[in-house]
């Protein structure tokens, strides 16, 4: 029916389809509207395009998780037909919580944190960039992710980089027992199919649930909230079928 | 703050009962201050009414600078200063009054999410407009910010603060968006809430919280600012819940109090007014001569020459 669709995005590791936020979002909401894609995971060629992830379909090339998720919508795949106009309205004010509360925490464990940054995150990417934008690359993604950090939360009275990660990280739980509130004991977000929201919460979530990192205060209070790790377990099992490992 | 400090200054917040004499401090109401800025300081304003704390607004050029955080408003209560409509409901909260204590768990994450879509959609929306779409920054808020400052320091702060804007802007995605998507997006906010309110009274049916005083005051803000264009305000009026709700908070919060509540104001202008004659006064009042001693000084804590201004500062700063 619809043109083949390619999504070209971050691989995954430690039973994650991927490691990238934005393109787990990306490929749960194709598992669970039933949209045919073609997932083209980057790695060491020399095509490495600038915003990932991209979809490709024809001669149309998009590129932000929001924009690729209304692409799939108007081909009729559709994740949220089900859900009311408010319904709707919540899930747009639950990814502007996760957006403002939980990115900057989640950039600063993959890209601030030194520890984090030297023995995980750095190697994973270089490797899968060739050279010699490996050198260049990761170091760029680096100093974005603290810069945003510091333009969007880092203003006064908090003068030191401690203050604003210890800011960013208490914003962080807050927003983890949140969601955990409004899950409560349902399977998703609206009931039992899952919606766009879902594929958001699950992007955010999943790698700071799986990916095994030294330095890991978010993990630890992530995994005593049993409901969002049953949540994105579920989720593996069911739409990826990747069995649980741990890397 | 730790949360050490941050435990220790609700401890202080909860000794003392609401003062009478609590101020708002913003930017000038007529010249300066800005739609993002009004947008802040009248939710603020509306979220103290809803709480029936008085709290009387003092208009202030330096505002920006004296705020702990850098952004308008901030309240002045008792000797503590507290910035930003979030902190300023946990310290309203610590003194025993608060709207969202009959909200269910499920509810208060909701309020708090909806919350963020305002910030995350309008508030960014309206400083994208603000700063960094060439028209209305040469035409309304090159003047407008600057205005108490003589040249050639209007220019500098603000393209300081332009400058500061953009590069936020490019942090988060937004400067490669265009007028229209900004618009588009403001659109969707605006549907959001829409639907979320419905055909109640407000956003958590019977009782307002601090929600309803943010959408209200981003929203009222937006419908009777004059822009370039007008295209902001259609976007919210194509709601009419949203537009009878503003209504309904602006006739049952501020009408009948003094006109400092600046709701009461209706298609204001946004452009450059005549100057303030309280302003003339005020100039001449820094210089009198009588209180370049501080002892000559007939009237201390009104008194508004520059020796007792500084003065002061030290005092709200303490």
């Amino acid at each position: 029916m619809a043109a083949p669709m390619e999504l070209s995005c971050w691989g995954g590791d430690w039973g994650l389809p991927s490691l990238h936020p934005e393109s787990l979002t990306v490929m749960a909401y194709a598992k669970f509207s039933g949209a045919p894609l073609t997932v083209n995971t980057i790695n060491n060629s020399w095509s490495t395009p600038k915003d990932v992830p991209v979809l490709i379909s024809e001669d149309t090339v998009i590129s932000q998780p929001a924009k690729i998720l209304n692409f799939l919508r108007k081909q009729r795949y559709n994740a949220d037909y089900e859900l009311s106009a408010k319904q709707g309205a919540d899930t747009l004010a639950y990814i502007a919580l996760l957006e403002e509360k939980l990115l900057p925490a989640l950039l600063h464990t993959f890209w601030v944190e030194a520890e984090n940054y030297c023995s995980v995150t750095k190697p994973w990417f270089a490797s899968r960039i060739p050279f010699p934008l490996s050198l260049y690359l990761p170091g760029k993604m680096s100093r974005e992710a603290l810069n945003r950090i510091l333009l969007t939360r880092g203003g006064p009275p908090l003068y030191s980089l401690t203050e604003v990660e210890a800011q960013i990280y208490r914003d962080a739980k807050e927003c983890l027992n949140l969601l955990s509130k409004r899950l409560g004991t349902s399977q998703f977000f609206f009931g039992n199919t899952p919606t766009t929201l879902d594929a958001f919460v699950f992007g955010f979530l999943a790698p700071v649930y799986k990916v095994c990192f030294p330095r890991v205060q978010l993990q630890e209070h992530l995994k005593q909230l049993t409901n969002l790790c049953r949540f994105c377990d579920d989720i593996l099992t069911c739409y990826f079928k990747l069995t649980i490992t741990d890397g | 703050m730790s949360l050490v400090a941050e435990a220790f200054m609700n401890q202080l917040a909860a000794a003392e009962p609401w003062p009478e004499n609590a101020a708002l401090y913003q930017q000038l109401k007529e010249d300066q201050i800005l739609l993002s800025d009004n947008a802040a300081s009248l939710a603020v304003q509306a979220f103290l009414q809803m709480c029936n704390l008085p709290v009387r607004v003092v208009c202030r050029a330096n505002a920006e600078y004296m705020s702990p955080s850098g952004k308008v408003p901030f309240i002045h209560v008792g000797n503590q200063v507290v910035s930003e409509l979030g902190p300023i409901v946990q310290f309203v909260k610590a003194k025993g009054h608060s709207l969202s204590d009959g909200l269910d768990e499920v509810q208060k994450a909701e309020m708090k999410a909806y919350m963020e879509l305002v910030n995350n959609m309008l508030l960014t929306a309206e400083l994208y407009l603000q700063w960094c779409d060439d028209v209305t920054v040469e035409e309304i808020t090159h003047p407008r910010y600057g205005s108490p400052y003589p040249w050639p320091l209007n220019r500098i702060l603000s393209y300081q603060k332009q400058w500061e804007i953009r590069r936020k802007m490019k942090a988060i995605g937004w400067a490669g968006k265009s007028l229209e998507q900004v618009l588009e997006d403001v659109d969707q906010c605006c549907q959001a809430l829409s639907q979320r309110l419905g055909t109640q009274p407000y956003f958590f049916n019977k009782q307002p919280t601090e929600l309803d005083a943010l959408v209200f005051g981003h929203l009222f803000t937006i419908l009777t600012t004059q822009l370039i264009t007008d295209e902001l305000s259609e976007k919210v009026k194509n709601y009419g819940n949203l537009t009878a709700f503003c209504r309904r908070i602006e006739q049952q919060y501020f009408e009948g109090h003094d006109k400092d509540g600046s709701a009461a104001a209706s298609a204001r202008s946004a452009k450059r007014s005549e100057s303030d004659p309280d302003l003339n006064k005020i100039w001449s009042q820094i210089f009198t001569p009588e209180c370049f001693c501080l002892a000559a000084c007939q009237m201390p804590s009104s008194c508004k020459c520059v020796t007792h201004l500084g003065v002061q500062l030290v005092e709200l700063m303490r």
